[in-house]
């Protein structure tokens, strides 16, 4: 196949995968969404000779890069940044947590904000891109000792984060991880 | 048990079988953006050339041949060193996973692992502000280093997977850019404590066994072009380099001083640091809080040096300079508290960086 028919493969195979990423990290306003993954695609058709054979985790690094800063210079930035730390999405407001809220909604979501947008990106990958180490090391562009390190410790924060919003919650019996929010090194 | 990423999977505001991206057919809007990229291509026409908003600017081909002509040439290559050095890891795998099931876990898993620098004792610390000082004198000489892009680094760090051993991974890395762009990276794994002595790497994803000053990479890469730190030139202003490393980490808010420790060795990774920019560099590690200095260390490459350490949520990070030029030498990150879970004790070293010339 040539770059541009394994180009136009991956298009349809992860076009919707891509649209979800993005949409997840704006408000999932759907028009805003697509102008962001229209310009995901016109990048990676640029960069189509790179596209590797695992194209998705690729294509995610390529959104990522998209959405912090395909908009720079242009006024946009600062609205779609305070938008990805403020918005509804960010703290959950948009989960409805009822009296069946045993599922953990908006309180996750809030402790998933207290963290740096770094360890947010590592767990998001992780959670709602479902992506193993590896992948998460191609899409945040790290080697993959780096992306289980950011992972690991991110997901101790998130859990000192959990632990304290509530103490009572299933992950509390992980007590060594309920140090405050700090950013360690590694 | 729900863990936290159980959690937070079930959080996902944008599900799969949620009622927008779902996946299936293409719609009509997406359909037709997709064939707009491939017919302007079929017209000879670049989607938009020399965009310089986007971080991930189109490559420039001189010669006219399309990009893929360049990597058809580049793959081959490092796919079947890929394969070959699979297979070794498969190996190399297997025998740690033995060793480990055989010795138990109270064995210390970590194969060659580094011990943490030592200050010596009885020397004298040197305060932050001092080296500051150092850098800002150095910077207005006339034969003062200038700034290159690309590193030049030996860096180990323990790997910390979830569902694999720790193991060690040396490696030494140089990448080099050239004026017209295009940069070569160069990647050994080697452990200089130990020469000829077999080592363990990651390169390709998964952990390979490489005799030492093994090459793992050496690739040259066409044009690239990025505006975006930490791609683009480090300013030589204190202020401006805050805030050029915020954006490197990806924040709005001040960083702490274990996320400026993070963000220097990022910068450290893409940049070989002029005088200039390095005054600014030292001035803002010199007002950074909780960095205090505590003597004198010899760096894994023989360096003298002046260390100065921050503790932090159960990290040690010792920052390694340059006592002749206020430079950073290295960054080296140790556990001050065990991590039973990946078999490493108080004390063990997590990674560290020291950079060259």
């Amino acid at each position: 196949m040539s770059n541009d028919e394994i180009f136009a493969a991956a298009y349809r195979e992860h076009y919707w995968a891509v649209s979800r990423y993005v949409a997840r990290r704006l408000d999932g306003r759907t028009g805003e969404a697509e102008e962001v993954v229209a310009e995901v695609f016109t990048v990676a058709w640029r960069r189509r000779a790179d596209l590797p054979a695992a194209a998705l985790p690729w294509l995610y690094g390529v959104a990522r890069n998209c959405l912090a800063n395909a908009v720079r210079g242009h006024g946009r930035r600062r609205r779609l940044v305070d938008r990805l730390g403020n918005d509804d999405t960010a703290h959950g407001r948009h989960i409805t947590t009822g009296p069946e809220a045993d599922t953990p909604g908006g309180w996750v979501h809030e402790a998933l904000a207290r963290l740096s947008p770094a360890d947010q990106e590592v767990l998001r990958l992780t959670a709602w891109e479902e992506l193993g180490v590896d992948e998460v090391a191609v899409a945040l562009g790290c080697g993959s000792r780096a992306a289980a390190m950011r992972l690991h410790r991110a997901r101790r924060r998130l859990r000192a984060e959990i632990d304290r919003l509530r103490p009572g919650s299933p992950t509390a019996e992980h007590s060594c991880m309920t140090a405050p929010k700090e950013h360690g090194h590694g | 048990m729900a863990d936290e990423l159980e959690l937070l999977r079930s959080a996902d505001p944008v599900p799969p079988d949620g009622p927008h991206f779902g996946d299936g057919p293409l719609d009509d809007n997406a359909e037709r953006r997709l064939e707009q990229l491939l017919r302007g291509q079929r017209n000879g026409l670049p989607a938009r050339p020399h965009d310089r908003r986007g971080l991930l600017s189109g490559r420039r081909d001189p010669e006219g041949r399309r990009p893929g002509h360049v990597r058809d040439l580049l793959l081959p290559g490092p796919r079947r060193l890929r394969l070959a050095w699979g297979l070794v890891a498969t190996a190399v795998v297997a025998a740690l996973t033995l060793t480990l099931v055989l010795s138990g876990p109270s064995t210390p898993p970590a194969v060659a692992a580094p011990r943490p620098l030592v200050v010596e004792t009885g020397s004298t610390p040197v305060p932050l502000h001092r080296m500051a000082e150092l850098a800002s004198a150095v910077a207005g000489t006339d034969d003062a280093p200038r700034l290159r892009k690309g590193t030049h680094v030996q860096s180990w760090s323990l790997g910390m997977s979830d569902d694999k051993p720790p193991i060690t991974l040396p490696e030494e890395r140089i990448v080099r850019w050239r004026a017209d762009d295009s940069h070569t990276e160069v990647v050994v794994a080697t452990d200089p404590r130990h020469p000829g002595r077999p080592v363990l790497s990651d390169e390709g994803g998964e952990p390979h066994l490489v005799d030492d000053g093994h090459l793992l990479l050496n690739q040259t890469y066409p044009p690239s072009w990025s505006d975006a730190p930490p791609k683009s030139p480090p300013p030589r202003d204190p202020a401006r380099l805050r805030a050029y490393l915020m954006e490197a980490q990806h924040t709005d808010t001040p960083l702490t001083t274990p996320e400026l420790l993070d963000a220097m060795a990022t910068l450290l990774d893409n940049w070989t640091l002029g005088a200039r920019e390095n005054a600014a560099l030292t001035r803002l590690l010199a007002g950074a809080e909780g960095l205090r200095p505590v003597g004198r260390v010899t760096d894994r490459l023989g360096r003298h040096g002046q260390a100065y350490v921050n503790d932090s949520r159960g990290v040690r990070c010792m920052l390694i300079m340059d006592p002749a030029t206020g430079a950073v030498l290295g960054l080296e990150s140790t556990l001050t508290e065990p991590e039973p879970a990946y078999g490493v004790e108080e004390g063990d070293v997590m990674s560290y960086s020291a950079w060259m010339r």
